[in-house]
């Protein structure tokens, strides 16, 4: 059993983003969709640092940037220095008289300036020019997103209810490691990981599942700096107004059709020529937690359902199967009536949540996420004994502490025992020991060399 | 252990623009490569609106203007989005609506205002606009989920020098603005005002006068641009001296001394037997000296 409790590690934008090569990096700032990403994600001192030398047109000397802080906030500025190198948004270059300045990287310069002002390269994504005869709303365009992104969500969890979804979905779910195929089973089923990604929130969600997309692109044949511009465009699309399709090239258009799968475009059909973002796909750069499904959760009731009491009751207002199974990943289920499950938190129930692979502050956040309207008059949303108890029965199960090591024993006599304890403890290499029955235990590391002490020590003692 | 719920941030920024010395600057003469100085002001807000809202995809927005006869909701426009705007390439979507948006409005106001002969001597109607501001910031305000938390300011963007004929609008914009936790910014063009270095600093805003046109979006960007929890990080230009004058009810002029009404706190700059605003009767016409009683001392024995 390891100790460690492994997350599901979710990137943001820029953790992603540096992983990238630094050819792919300056390639995607060729777009302005790209750099207003890349803009808005970064911390706000950085932001108003861009925005100042954005209009300047040669490297800037250090020792005047420097002066633009107070000085007690010099050490963000060196971060801030570290982030904007790292994503080559500006570079240290030699300025006339050996003084050192930073530069703008030009191209992220001069789309920035574009999306800003103008002027750019232009944005590959267009309205239609004429009306769709048959435009759709908003709220149909919501409810359509929302009903393909828990088709998949559904098929997590097994509820067979629903259609089927792709091979190219189901793909990417085994790349993930969401899924996988029991050896002997032709079933898929859900790993540790699929359960942690099941109490993630929306956002999070599609954000981790394109960032899994993307990087097996390069075996679709699809491009990879297309996909993410593309992308990057879209999240800064209007939710309501149809795009033309015209101008995108094979690959794309097969992206497009992935993406609608998912939900996060509509297209009413595959030769329409057309296609209407949703709220899934806008805002997708501003990463797990900000984006704009939040607004959307806070407008419709149908998300926000649960309520939790200090008696360890959960009452959850749904009727949707979906919310039931993830609901019963952590709670002992007791009533279910036509609109409300009620259900009630143990520690066995959250025990078998944590064998699961799913952590205590994944579940305190899920119960916060779809905290009922109501909860939010009365702060704290979810009662701090619940959260607490939950993060005490986790900690419970991290007790034992593991550690490899080699034990010594059967010494002759309480000398020996003690040389050798103290040599191995002066080095740090001892684990535990005891004198009753004269036993240590030394790490694995130091076995040779505390090994080596004791041949040396014992051949001096017989000579 | 518990951590705190995180509720995400919205900032909001009220750009008020007084229209007034538009004509002030219209006649100014053509500067270096072309552009007129209305030219150079126009680009300036504008470049400074959108990035505002550059900055977050939560950031919002609105504008104001007014001049002495009306006051006018430039973005979000009054008259929805009937309005056609032409995209520039490369720019994106909801930057070139502002753009848009902001040109249109602002010259139809100014242009009005020319026509007008009779509008010269009359004050702008800053106080109205702000007050404006104010109401569509409350208005978000209660729009917002429980989740958002707005962090609104309101940046006046003037170049007329103090009317105090608003004395009382203003004074209750700054009141009502430090009671809602609204930031008042104050960015002078040419004159000073001591009405608004007032509410700014009543709120803990910025006030910067300008010294030249010419690099107001310099201005605004290093100056504005920074939110107020930012501010403290960067280094900006030294407070300025605030005048805590009050200008009197009945002449609308600043005084230093004058008669306060002693029921309602109106300030008088000549006296008056009856107080104008509460109908108080200052009951002075008695002897002029009216002997004071004698102190009762405790009496020692």
């Amino acid at each position: 059993m390891s100790v460690q409790q492994r997350t599901l590690d979710c990137k943001d934008l820029h953790s992603y983003l540096k992983t990238l090569p630094a050819a792919v990096l300056d390639r995607l700032y060729n777009h302005p969709a790209t750099c207003l990403a890349v803009f808005r994600e970064l911390p706000e001192l950085s932001r108003i640092y861009i925005m100042r030398i954005l209009f300047v047109d040669q490297a800037v000397p250090k020792a005047i940037m420097g002066s633009w802080v107070s000085p007690n906030s010099a050490r963000e500025l060196e971060d801030i220095v570290k982030l904007l190198t790292e994503l080559r948004v500006w570079q240290e270059v030699e300025m006339q008289g050996g003084l050192k300045g930073w530069l703008l990287n030009p191209t992220f310069r001069r789309n920035l300036k574009g999306a800003l002002l103008g002027g750019g390269n232009e944005w590959s994504m267009k309205p239609n020019t004429d009306a769709d005869p048959k435009a759709r709303g908003i709220a149909v365009l919501d409810e359509y997103a929302m009903g393909r992104w828990e088709c998949v969500l559904h098929f997590m969890v097994g509820s067979h209810q629903h259609e089927a979804i792709s091979s190219d979905a189901l793909q990417i779910l085994q790349h993930a490691g969401l899924m996988k195929k029991e050896p002997g089973d032709n079933q898929l089923s859900i790993t540790k990981d699929g359960f942690q990604f099941l109490l993630m929130d929306t956002s999070a969600q599609v954000w981790y599942f394109l960032l899994q997309y993307l990087d097996t692109a390069n075996s679709r044949n699809l491009d990879l700096i297309d996909c993410l511009g593309f992308l990057f465009q879209l999240s800064f699309s209007t939710l309501g107004q149809d795009y033309s399709t015209d101008s995108m090239n094979d690959g794309l258009q097969k992206f497009l059709q992935h993406l609608r799968e998912f939900g996060l475009v509509y297209q009413r059909k595959r030769k329409d020529g057309r296609f209407y973002p949703t709220r899934l796909a806008l805002d997708i750069a501003a990463g797990p937690k900000k984006s704009m499904l939040n607004s959307l959760n806070a407008s419709s009731q149908a998300t926000g359902y649960i309520v939790v009491e200090t008696n360890y009751r959960v009452y959850a207002y749904t009727d949707s199967s979906l919310q039931v199974a993830l609901i019963a990943l952590f709670c002992e289920l007791i009533y279910r009536f036509p609109n409300l499950v009620v259900g009630i938190i143990t520690r066995e129930s959250v025990r078998e949540a944590l064998k699961r692979g799913i952590t205590a502050d994944q579940i305190v956040s899920f119960l916060r996420q779809h905290a009922h309207s109501e909860c939010y008059k009365e702060p704290p949303v979810l009662p701090s004994t619940i959260a607490d108890q939950i993060k005490l029965w986790a900690i419970e199960r991290d007790r034992f502490l593991y550690k490899d090591g080699v034990l010594y024993n059967q010494f002759d006599s309480q000398a020996d025992f003690e040389i050798l304890r103290n040599y191995a403890q002066e080095r740090g290499l001892l684990v535990w020991h005891t004198l009753n029955g004269r036993k240590m235990v030394v790490t694995k590391e130091g076995h040779d060399e505390v090994r080596k002490f004791w041949k040396r020590h014992s051949r001096n003692g017989s000579m | 252990m518990e951590d705190k719920e995180e509720r995400i941030e919205t900032p909001l920024v009220a750009i008020v623009i007084d229209a007034t010395p538009a004509k002030k600057f219209a006649s100014q003469a053509i500067i270096d490569n072309g552009s007129t100085m209305m030219n150079r002001i126009f680009d300036a807000l504008i470049g400074f609106g959108n990035a505002h809202l550059m900055q977050g995809s939560h950031n919002k927005l609105a504008v104001i203007a007014c001049n002495s006869k009306s006051t006018k909701f430039l973005y979000p426009s009054e008259n929805g989005d009937s309005k056609s705007y032409h995209n520039r390439p490369g720019q994106y979507d909801m930057f070139a609506k502002v753009d848009s948006d902001i040109r249109h409005g602002l010259s139809e106001l100014i242009l009005k205002d020319s026509i007008d002969h009779d509008s010269t001597t009359s004050d702008s109607l800053l106080g109205g606009a702000m007050a404006r501001a104010l109401c569509h910031i409350h208005k978000i305000q209660r729009e917002l989920s429980l989740s958002h938390q707005l962090k609104p300011r309101i940046l006046v963007v003037s170049g007329s020098s103090d009317s105090a004929l608003q004395y009382m609008t203003f004074m209750n914009v700054f009141f009502t603005a430090q009671k809602e936790n609204v930031v008042i910014d104050c960015c002078m063009m040419d004159s000073d005002s001591g009405l608004l270095q007032q509410g700014c600093d009543i709120t803990g805003g910025q006030y910067l006068r300008i010294p030249t046109v010419v690099g107001l979006l310099e201005y605004l960007l290093w100056v504005f641009l920074p939110g107020p929890s930012c501010r403290s990080k960067i280094v900006l230009p030294p407070p300025t001296k605030v005048d805590y004058r009050a200008a009197c009810f009945c002449h609308h002029k600043l005084v230093d001394i004058g008669w306060v009404c002693s029921v309602c706190l109106s300030i008088f700059c000549k006296f008056s037997i009856i107080c104008t605003t509460c109908n108080t009767e200052f009951k002075l016409n008695r002897p002029a000296i009216v002997p004071s009683k004698p102190k009762k001392r405790p009496r020692m024995e």
